[in-house]
């Protein structure tokens, strides 16, 4: 004790480094944190060559950290210290109004959205003649939610960019421009629900995650069926197979970790079907439940980014007897809370995502006909997706 | 590894300290020289023959030196061969590729260049070992027969990698024999947290915003962001410099040595001179007593000690980076010293305020040289500073920044210090508190660290 009066700082710390590291080094390992939505850094195998090339200590420290006592209290630590210094941003997420966080995005990568748009137009050149095919780039939430972005934070002006995109299109291509539906979109929600926090119902976009809401794609949707003179569902008759998934804390949030993060509420519609298959495999739900209940919820949407998934049912408002029409959507993952209304519009929805195709698209082309073919990227993912090119193999 | 992170502060710092303390007195030295070799190839295995045989080399060279004092001849042979050899490799890992790039540039040739590293530290320990050979040839000091204690004092963990530059004079004795207190150790803790958190909490925190305008492009940028970007980069390099040391001096402390001091509030200078005394301050140091003595200093005539000068701040410059841009930086500082001396120095001392608005601006315009390696893209960016570009994208990166930038600008100036002096009862109270968050903070903030670079692997 008289030690410790004397030199309290010298026993204090001495402490708590000895007590944290071997604490440390004994607290068991994690594989991936639920809290960052990512795999953490394993133990490195020792080895002399990597050692030598400088590729074992980098990785040890890595690992290191990631496995460090306590991680998840750590960050919260940090948020709150960034907080009360009055910070707004933490790892390329702004934070802005009514609780919604956004993408820092002040630059973007003009030549792969050049390249992108060269193989759409080369798929457009091989099937453009005897399908009709949609062209529609989403814009992210930032774009279309600007006034509850924080002031004097200049990012990519979407719009802009997609409508370049749209003007560099092979002109048998036709564009769905969803900038004025997704702000239509968010006016009419407003109007619906004039306190639009904390009712989640009505969010067009996501508040901690990158994506659209289920309300979103629906209103995306609704255009898209539009375009093609064909009817759509409505909202009304959907609304009695709505059921809501709480407590979803999504990507912005993986990447921020905001302590104060206000979590949104997931909308699903339970939509009939006769059946859906996932590249061969059948499957008796529409949707992955079990995902509902972790972290990750959005991957629970038509089972994820899958290659090629087939959604049958008798929903079909523009049935025509003996007849079975069929839509192709070229996908991300956008198009997952998407695609399941298509079938209120068409016999068979095929669904496609270019990061994960097992097969050559020139086979599945040739071997099926389609009514319809829609291309639906959102604007960031556009600009940074080198998957795109699989549209032309 | 670097200070700044949390293998070392877990890990390495608990393991190496507790074995040094458990250590019987005449083998601490070996412990701390393994430890320290173990510090060293974590980051950089495989240059840790060349920091050996340079050890080696002034070694035998301070022996021999000794063995052959009365051969005068012969003495200074072994200094100049035992300078080339240090200063060849600094020469040739530093400056190769700048060599080459410049004469390709200037005949047109187009000789590839070599795919070399810097090895870590190697500006650091070569000046350190310097100070040994030259002063042991000029009988300012014993020759160490011991190569334990010789090869601690190059290689001795603290300040291997980023400074102090230690000279061999300044802790000889102490390498021999040292007492070390719990009192010491107390302090060298206190000194070794403010130096993380400057680090970590204010560098890393405020650099960030630096690399954001540089990322952003400076053709895209407004005035006033613009100039928030190089103020944020004018703290962010003294806090993560100043950390630096401070850290290093801390454990130094706690090991039993005193090294020099490194930085004293170089902001609150009045002249580039002065700033000079307060900024790095054994680098200046060292090219004082190293360099510019050794060419006459200003004891000569008055033309050539304007070029003595000249010289000193040519080789500062180059120093710090291969790049023409370091070069212009320490010719920038040759200039306003010059002129300090020549006229303007009596002038400043009269007048407070404009003095320290001047030295500001001036060491601001310096961080602009230093800051942008390319030529091109510097005159982008005084173009934007000077010639008024008018935007909104500020008021963003002024909000964010803001409370860390006034944190910033305050604790560049001795204020900690102030109410130490002031109100040392409160101080007594306060400090633990304090310094357990600036620990706390700090290690939390590693821990989720999305920014954290080491600036110096150019050095």
């Amino acid at each position: 004790m008289q030690i410790l009066k004397k030199y309290p700082l010298l026993i204090l710390f001495a402490a708590f480094l000895i007590i944290t590291s071997i604490a440390d080094m004994f607290v068991s390992r994690r594989e991936f944190s639920e809290m960052e939505n990512r795999y953490l850094e394993q133990r490195p195998k020792f080895s002399f060559a990597q050692l030598w090339r400088n590729e074992y200590t980098p990785k040890y420290e890595k690992y290191v950290n990631d496995q460090f006592i306590g991680r998840d209290g750590w960050i919260t630590l940090k948020s709150v210290s960034e907080s009360a210094l009055g910070k707004i941003e933490n790892n390329g997420i702004v934070y802005g109004k009514e609780h919604h966080m956004f993408e820092y995005y002040r630059t973007t990568d003009e030549r792969r959205i050049e390249l992108n748009t060269g193989f759409i137009n080369k798929f457009i050149g091989q099937y453009g003649e005897k399908t009709p095919i949609t062209v529609s780039i989403i814009p992210n939430s930032y774009e279309i939610l600007d006034d509850l972005m924080p002031a004097g934070l200049e990012n990519i002006d979407q719009q802009a960019v997609i409508a370049k995109v749209y003007s560099e299109l092979d002109s048998r291509a036709k564009t769905l421009d969803l900038e004025p539906v997704m702000r239509r979109a968010v006016a009419e929600a407003k109007k619906n629900n004039p306190q639009s926090f904390p009712g989640t119902e009505s969010q067009i976009y996501y508040r901690t995650d990158h994506h659209w809401t289920t309300l979103g794609a629906y209103h995306a949707y609704r255009a898209f069926i539009q375009s093609r003179g064909l009817q759509a569902v409505e909202l009304g008759a959907l609304e009695p197979l709505a059921y809501y998934v709480d407590g979803f804390y999504g990507s912005y949030y993986s990447k921020c970790k905001l302590f104060s993060a206000v979590p949104d509420t997931i909308e699903v519609y339970d939509i009939p079907f006769d059946s859906i298959t996932i590249d061969g495999e059948e499957k008796s739900t529409l949707h992955d439940l079990s995902k509902w209940t972790v972290r990750d919820k959005h991957a629970g949407f038509l089972w994820g980014n899958n290659g090629l998934t087939v959604i049958k049912s008798e929903n079909n408002l523009n049935h025509a007897e003996g007849e079975t029409s069929r839509v192709l959507l070229i996908k991300d993952s956008y198009g997952n809370p998407f695609a399941p209304f298509l079938t209120y519009s068409y016999d068979e929805v095929w669904v496609i995502d270019l990061r994960s195709l097992p097969q050559k698209m020139s086979e599945l082309m040739e071997e099926n006909s389609f009514d319809d073919v829609l291309i639906l990227y959102n604007f960031m993912n556009y600009a940074s997706d080198t998957n795109v090119a699989f549209m032309t193999y | 590894m670097v200070f700044s992170s949390i293998l070392f502060l877990f890990r390495f710092l608990p393991v190496a300290f507790l074995a040094y303390y458990l250590t019987p007195k005449r083998l601490k030295n070996l412990t701390l020289l393994i430890a320290s070799l173990v510090f060293y190839s974590w980051g950089e295995v495989r240059y840790f023959p060349i920091m050996l045989s340079v050890i080696l080399v002034n070694y035998l060279a301070g022996l021999g030196i000794e063995r052959f004092r009365e051969r005068k001849k012969l003495c200074r042979s072994i200094l100049v061969v035992s300078l080339v050899f240090s200063l060849g490799f600094l020469a040739f890992f530093k400056y190769t590729n700048f060599l080459l790039q410049n004469l390709n540039g200037i005949f047109g040739l187009s000789i590839p260049y070599l795919g070399l590293t810097l090895p870590l530290g190697i500006s650091f320990y070569t000046f350190q070992i310097m100070t040994y050979t030259i002063d042991v040839y000029f009988g300012k000091i014993e020759t160490e027969h011991n190569i334990i204690n010789f090869g601690t004092f190059v290689v001795l963990f603290p300040q291997l990698i980023a400074g102090p530059i230690v000279k061999f004079s300044d802790i000889s004795a102490e390498l021999k024999d040292r007492t070390i207190t719990p009192k010491m150790v107390q302090d060298g803790i206190a000194l070794f947290i403010l130096g993380l958190g400057s680090k970590v909490l204010l560098a890393n925190a405020i650099g960030s915003l630096w690399t954001e305008v540089e990322t952003l492009g400076f053709t895209a940028v407004s005035t006033p962001l613009a100039w928030l970007g190089i103020i944020a980069f004018t703290l962010q390099i003294y806090f993560d410099f100043s950390g630096y040391s401070l850290m290093a001096i801390g454990m130094g402390k706690a090991l039993g040595f005193t090294f020099p001091q490194n930085f004293n509030y170089p902001y609150i200078s009045r002249s580039i001179t002065e700033f000079w005394r307060r900024w790095h301050m054994t680098l200046s140091g060292w090219f004082r007593e190293y360099l510019y003595f050794p060419l006459g200093g200003s004891r000569v005539k008055p033309l050539r000690s304007y070029f003595n000068l000249f010289v000193v701040w040519f080789a500062t410059g180059l120093w710090h980076g291969a790049s023409w841009n370091f070069v212009l930086w320490g010719l920038y500082f040759f200039v306003l010293i010059s002129l300090e001396r020549l006229w303007l120095k009596p002038f400043l001392d009269r007048h407070r305020l404009f003095s320290h608005v001047y030295l500001l601006f001036a060491v601001v315009m310096g961080w602009v040289l230093f800051a942008i390696t390319d030529m091109g893209r510097l005159g982008v960016f005084v173009g934007r500073l000077f010639s008024f570009v008018p935007g909104s994208d500020w008021i963003f990166y002024l909000r964010n920044y803001a409370v860390i930038l006034v944190l910033g600008i305050v604790f560049s100036m001795p204020v900690l210090n102030k109410i130490r002096d002031k109100c040392p009862r409160i101080t007594k109270w306060f400090a633990i508190p304090f310094l357990a968050l600036v620990f706390l903070l700090s290690t939390a903030y590693l821990v989720d660290s999305s920014y954290n670079p080491f600036l110096y692997f150019r050095f």
